[in-house]
Order: structure tokens, then C-alpha cells, then sequence
């Protein structure tokens, strides 16, 4: 025979507390009338007097200042300090990406024998990217990053929405990646006499 | 037939055989590297080691089976010092799979997941060495990535015979070198050590950084190279992986081609020239039915064809070696009745300077299915006369100029060629990457080919045109 009580679930919720003025209604409503109309006035009015009223940004021809500093808006590529791509063309990142929207075309410059794999195009199509920044945590060489501010998005052309490599690069270059390059602390060399 | 115990349960063995053969032929998986089974045994990685009651550790691969031994493949001891083994294969290993061809495919990566799973325990910086070799116009070697387990020299000393690969110096400084005067790149043999590699030290230049593996998949082939009619496996990009912005020749190109292992034919090796069938298959295309070099639609070449069939006297057919046993089969059933004269065309002459024969796989005939082509149609050259009035030529490589002048001509080839233009019908038929079929090779063994890219919309099959040029013509001539 088991003792236990039955089991009653927690409460964690709040009930409404509500007296005589809030069960009443009309006053409440008349309340957030009042705010809303206030301000849809007020701002009526400076539009009519020529000034700006609403903070409502004018999307895309104004874009807002204040977004987060971790916002996921745009992508970049990060740069060595030649300029050239920290990208090594791995793949990691387009392999993880839910949305599949980012191509690279590896190839082989066997003069850099420290970065011999480097993307000779790297596109991500913006039609299509959920913004979930996957792609900037798989990257294994610091290479991907995204930016608070948000692309150009808007066009009439959903098969024209894709970034190209100059502009991944172009845009905010950044050269202070998490993996230095050349890489520190090479060892002995096999083969040297 | 020694019994022996493996992890306690009691398995038949024979004499001549090794506990590692035992184990993984009862589905006994024991890791190894250097270990292949059509390679001799140079038990240099370690990592097959087992216990045995008794007898302590030892290599699998090279303990021969002796009655009543008692083999544990997961001991605890086992799995610390397999643990122990990656870590020291690793101490010098680059791990830069992000760059690494190998990647996805690799047996040091599986093991490394599979048995040992940690970082690496040396402080020591990684020794340096040569990252891209030129062993020849075909692999580059990367001595970082190369664990040393000696299966490519064993495979130029025991399979190929080129004697081409050896190494060099001891210890951590010892390198994989081609000897002196012994050059890899005319070992027609010599890409087959890109696949045994367990790692990615050897690596193809054809398919260098071209592709990831998980992006491809494999659909078995057969090669077309020589009557030998090695099984192949034709990589292309999986579709749920295509492009959409970069080259779109991409989705539909061969990235790379591999044996695919059959005792029957090949074991487990191709020739070189089974990898460069891109060559063959990629080159441009013809995809327009015309009539002495006009464009029409596929209908009305067709009608065009029919129309001479039905009007010819004395017809004459060239068919192709080319042709799988299903199309061969589908022109007796079909046309053999009008072409009485059938005669087997050799599409493909040996190229100059390439290897004739030799007595691992190359044979002389550089065609897949002469073999069934003869057991249908007459060898040789056909004999012309006055009344030739129509010569019906199915595949490339035959000169037109034989062709009497009076006679009317059917081609019907896949490539752009100057003759496609001349012939009074030419049709366009679908190369071996575009439909299924099987070849008969000169053993008398069929393969089966499979499709692996969709063919252009007025290609025709050349199984499905034989029948629709059988029925009689329609209308009036
Ligand atoms: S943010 Fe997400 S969807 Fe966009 S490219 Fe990166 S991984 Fe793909
Ligand atoms: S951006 Fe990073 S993850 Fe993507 S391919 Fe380049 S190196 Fe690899
Ligand atoms: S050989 Fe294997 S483990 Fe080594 S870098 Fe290549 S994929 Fe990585
Ligand atoms: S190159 Fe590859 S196959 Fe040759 S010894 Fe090194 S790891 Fe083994």
C-alpha cells in the first residue's frame, strides 16, 4: 500500500488581481485608448508641422542605428594580412548550414604552402538564409563572422539575392581573427639535412 | 580445421589463416592500417593488436591461428593500448582534414572517433615535413599527413611491379620518396595507391580540392577502357547537394571514379585510364537530330530514317562495340532482319604510347563489349558493291570515306564530329553515363552499368530507336 499523497501540480502562476476599478472595464479601456491616441496624435501632429514623428525607421531607405551588437545581420569573410581570405575552403560551414545556401569553389595555390586551400568563390544566397549563424560557429578557422548590420535585402529578383565573395570581403574587413596566421610554434622540418 | 575462441565464442579457422583474417571473416571487426588483403603483411601500424589468453598483446594480422587459442579483440588492455597506438600515429599528424581530400573517408579519422577520442597528449611542436610532393603529373604526396604504413610501396612492389615507391631515412624523419629512375607516372597502375592510402598523404590531382566527399555519391560502372571491363564506381554530386549559383556543369560531371571491387573481373584495382573516363564522357556533346546538316525535330529524323530502311536493297550496318548487351541484343531482334549485313565496328583504337597489354588487367581490345558484338554480328570490314544503297553506322570511329559514294548514310553517334553533318540522317544517342545496361567482357562476364546523369531532351536511347525504326514507315514514301 503506498502512503503518497496524490500529486497536486505547482502553481506558478499568478492569479489576476483585480478590485472594483479594473473589473469595471470602461475605465482600463479608456486608458489605453487615451495612450495609444496620445501618441498617434501627437506624432499626427508633428507630421503635419514637417517634423518626424514616429520612431518607426523607413525601411530600406533609413536603417535604424541601434541594433544589438550580436545581432546576426550580415555575413563577412575575414581577412589575413595580405588581404586575401582566412577561409580555407573547408566546407564545414556550407555542410552545416540548414538552409544549404552557401557555395564555395575550392582551389589549389601551391605557392602559400601555409594556405594552399582558398575558396575562388564563396556565395551565399540571402533569399534563403534564416540568419541562425551555424555557418559562423562551425567555421574552424575564424573565417565566416556576421555583423550587426543587416545586407541590402530588398530586390525584385529572388535569384540576384546571392553575396558574392569581393563583397563578403569588402564590407567591414576584418583582420583580427581568433587564428593567427601563419600559425605559431612550427616544429622541426622532416627531410632537412 | 583449428577451433578457436574469439571473445569466447568457439569459430572454425584454417590452418593458413592469420586471427585478423579469422576475426573479419565472422564479423569481427579489429581495426588495422597497414594490414590489405591482397597486399602482403607488414604489421608496422600496431593497430590490430589482440590479446591472447596467456600470450599477452600482439598483432592480429601476422599471429597465425594455432587450436584452441584464446583471442579477445576488446579487452580493456586492448582498448587502452589501441588508445595509446592512435595517439602515438597521431603525435605528428597534421589533422588539417579542413584541407584534406581524405576527409570524410578517412580510416585515421574513424579509428580516431571510434577508439580514442582525445586531443593529443604531446606538448612537443608537430615535426614539419614536405606538404606537397610531386610523385608524378598524377598524386601529390603529403609527408605530414603519410602515418607510414607502407602499403603504397608494397602495392608498386607486389601488384603494379614498377618498384616505383620507397622510403627514405628513419624514425620521425623517414619520408615516402620514388626511387631514382623508376618513375610513378608510367606505372598505368599507379592512382590505386590513392585509394589504399588509409589517410590523405596521397592524393589525386585530378580531384584535388575539387569536391568533399559527403557531397558525392557512387554509382557503379563499368569501364569502358578495354575489353577487361573492370566494375568502376562513377562519383557525381548527390542532388540534394547541387549548385544553384556556381557552375552548374558541376551537378553533372564526373568528379571522380573508383574501383569498385569484384573478384570476377578486377579484385580490387582500375587502370589509370579507368579514372580519366571524364575524358571520354565529357567531351562536347551532340544533342541535335539533323538532316544532311539540318536541325529537325527528333520525329521527323526519325521518319527520315525509317524511310530509307524501308526503301534500301541493300543495306549495310556498322554496330557499335560500344553498345550494351541490351542494345546489341534490341538491333538483332529489331533490325536484324533488314540488315542481314551486320558487321561489328571497333569504335576505339589504342592510343599512341598507351600500354596494349599486360598481365594484371590492360587488354589489347580498347573497347568494352566486342565480346557479345561478336556473338551477334560478323567480324570484319563489310564488303560494298554497286548496290550498296544504304550504310547505317551506329557509334564513332569509322572513317566515311570507305562508304560507297552512291549510298545513303545513317549515323548515329553521341559526340560533335565533323561526319554528324554529312550523314543524310544523324541522330544523337545517349553516352554510357546516361542510361543502365550491362557489357559482356572477353571472359564472358557481365557487369552492369547504371544512369547517372538525365540525358538532353532530343537523345535518344539506342535500345528504344532500334524498335521505333523497325515499324514500317508511315504515309506514303
Ligand atoms: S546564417 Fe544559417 S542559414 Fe545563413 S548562411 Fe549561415 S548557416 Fe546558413
Ligand atoms: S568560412 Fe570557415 S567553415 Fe566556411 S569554408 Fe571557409 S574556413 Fe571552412
Ligand atoms: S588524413 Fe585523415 S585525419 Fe589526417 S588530415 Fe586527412 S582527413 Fe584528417
Ligand atoms: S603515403 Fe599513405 S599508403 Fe603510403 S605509407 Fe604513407 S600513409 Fe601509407
Amino acid at each position: 500500500m503506498s502512503s503518497r499523497k496524490p500529486y497536486v501540480r505547482k502553481r506558478y502562476w499568478n492569479e489576476p488581481e483585480m478590485g472594483w476599478y479594473e473589473r469595471s472595464y470602461f475605465f482600463e479601456i479608456w486608458r489605453g485608448i487615451r495612450i495609444t491616441g496620445g501618441v498617434f496624435l501627437a506624432n499626427m501632429w508633428k507630421w503635419m508641422t514637417g517634423r518626424k514623428g514616429a520612431l518607426t525607421a523607413y525601411y530600406p531607405e533609413e536603417i535604424r542605428a541601434d541594433y544589438a551588437a550580436h545581432n546576426r545581420g550580415k555575413h563577412i569573410l575575414t581577412q589575413r594580412p595580405d588581404g586575401r581570405p582566412q577561409c580555407v575552403a573547408c566546407n564545414m560551414c556550407a555542410t552545416v548550414c540548414p538552409a544549404q545556401v552557401i557555395e564555395i569553389d575550392a582551389a589549389f595555390d601551391p605557392d602559400d604552402p601555409e594556405h594552399p586551400k582558398y575558396p575562388s568563390r564563396f556565395e551565399i544566397d540571402y533569399s534563403r538564409c534564416v540568419f541562425c549563424g551555424l555557418c559562423v560557429e562551425a567555421c574552424p578557422e575564424d573565417a565566416i563572422r556576421m555583423v550587426k548590420e543587416t545586407p541590402d535585402l530588398p530586390g525584385f529578383d529572388r535569384g540576384r539575392m546571392w553575396l558574392k565573395q569581393d563583397e563578403l570581403l569588402n564590407w567591414q574587413p576584418k583582420q583580427d581573427v581568433a587564428k593567427p596566421y601563419p600559425a605559431a610554434g612550427a616544429g622541426r622540418t622532416r627531410g632537412a639535412p | 580445421m583449428p577451433e578457436i575462441f574469439l571473445n569466447g565464442q568457439a569459430v572454425q579457422a584454417r590452418e593458413d589463416q592469420t586471427v585478423l583474417q579469422v576475426a573479419l571473416e565472422n564479423g569481427v571487426f579489429v581495426p588495422y592500417f597497414c594490414w590489405h588483403p591482397h597486399l602482403s603483411t607488414a604489421g608496422n601500424c600496431r593497430m590490430c593488436l589482440v590479446e591472447v589468453e596467456g600470450r599477452g598483446l600482439d598483432i592480429a594480422c601476422n599471429m597465425p591461428v594455432s587450436a584452441g587459442m584464446k583471442v579477445f579483440t576488446d579487452s580493456d588492455d586492448v582498448k587502452a593500448h589501441r588508445k595509446a597506438i592512435l595517439q602515438f600515429i597521431t603525435l605528428n599528424h597534421p589533422v588539417d582534414c579542413g584541407i584534406c581530400d581524405k576527409a570524410g573517408e578517412c580510416t585515421l579519422q574513424d579509428y580516431h572517433y571510434a577508439y580514442n577520442g582525445e586531443p593529443s597528449l604531446s606538448v612537443d611542436a608537430k615535426v614539419r615535413s614536405t606538404k606537397y610532393y610531386n610523385l608524378s603529373n598524377r598524386i601529390l604526396l603529403d609527408n605530414e599527413r603519410c602515418i607510414l604504413c607502407l602499403r603504397c610501396t608494397r602495392f608498386t612492389h607486389e601488384i603494379s611491379k614498377s618498384m616505383a615507391l620507397g622510403i627514405e631515412r628513419r624514425g620521425d624523419v623517414s619520408n615516402i620518396r620514388p626511387v631514382e629512375d623508376r618513375p610513378l607516372g608510367e606505372d598505368p597502375y599507379s592512382d590505386n595507391i590513392v585509394d589504399l592510402c588509409p589517410v590523405g598523404a596521397l592524393q589525386s590531382r585530378q580531384f584535388l580540392y575539387k569536391s568533399r566527399v559527403w557531397y558525392l555519391k557512387a554509382t557503379p560502372s563499368v569501364c569502358p577502357g578495354c575489353e577487361r571491363g573492370c566494375t568502376i564506381q562513377v562519383w557525381h554530386r548527390k542532388p540534394e547537394w547541387f549548385v544553384k549559383s556556381l557552375d552548374q556543369r558541376q551537378n553533372t560531371s564526373i568528379a571522380r571514379i573508383t574501383p569498385l571491387e569484384n573478384p570476377a573481373v578486377n579484385g580490387p584495382w582500375i587502370c589509370n585510364k579507368g579514372r580519366d573516363l571524364a575524358r571520354i564522357f565529357e567531351r562536347v556533346r551532340a544533342d541535335q537530330p539533323m538532316l544532311k546538316g539540318r536541325p529537325v525535330p527528333v520525329a521527323e529524323a526519325i521518319d527520315a530514317a525509317r524511310r530509307l530502311i524501308g526503301a534500301a536493297r541493300h543495306p549495310v550496318a556498322l554496330v557499335s562495340n560500344w553498345g550494351s548487351n541490351e542494345e546489341l541484343d534490341s538491333f538483332k531482334r529489331h533490325l536484324g532482319e533488314v540488315f542481314v549485313h551486320a558487321h561489328v565496328k571497333t569504335d576505339w583504337q589504342p592510343e599512341e604510347g598507351e600500354r596494349l597489354e599486360d598481365d594484371l588487367l590492360i587488354r589489347p581490345d580498347k573497347n568494352p563489349n566486342t565480346a557479345k558484338a561478336r556473338e551477334l554480328f560478323d567480324m570484319g570490314e563489310p564488303n560494298y558493291h554497286d548496290g550498296t544503297d544504304l550504310v547505317l553506322v551506329w557509334g564513332e570511329g569509322y572513317d566515311f570515306s570507305r562508304i560507297p559514294p552512291q549510298a545513303k548514310i545513317i549515323f548515329l553517334n553521341s559526340y560533335l564530329a565533323p561526319e554528324n553533318g554529312h550523314a543524310d540522317v544523324f541522330l544523337p544517342l545517349s553516352i554510357q553515363t546516361e542510361r543502365a545496361g550491362h557489357y559482356t567482357n572477353f571472359q564472358g562476364v557481365v557487369s552492369k552499368f547504371e544512369p547517372c546523369f538525365p540525358k538532353g531532351e532530343a537523345v535518344l536511347d539506342a535500345e528504344a530507336l532500334f524498335k521505333a525504326l523497325e515499324a514500317p514507315p508511315r504515309g506514303h514514301t
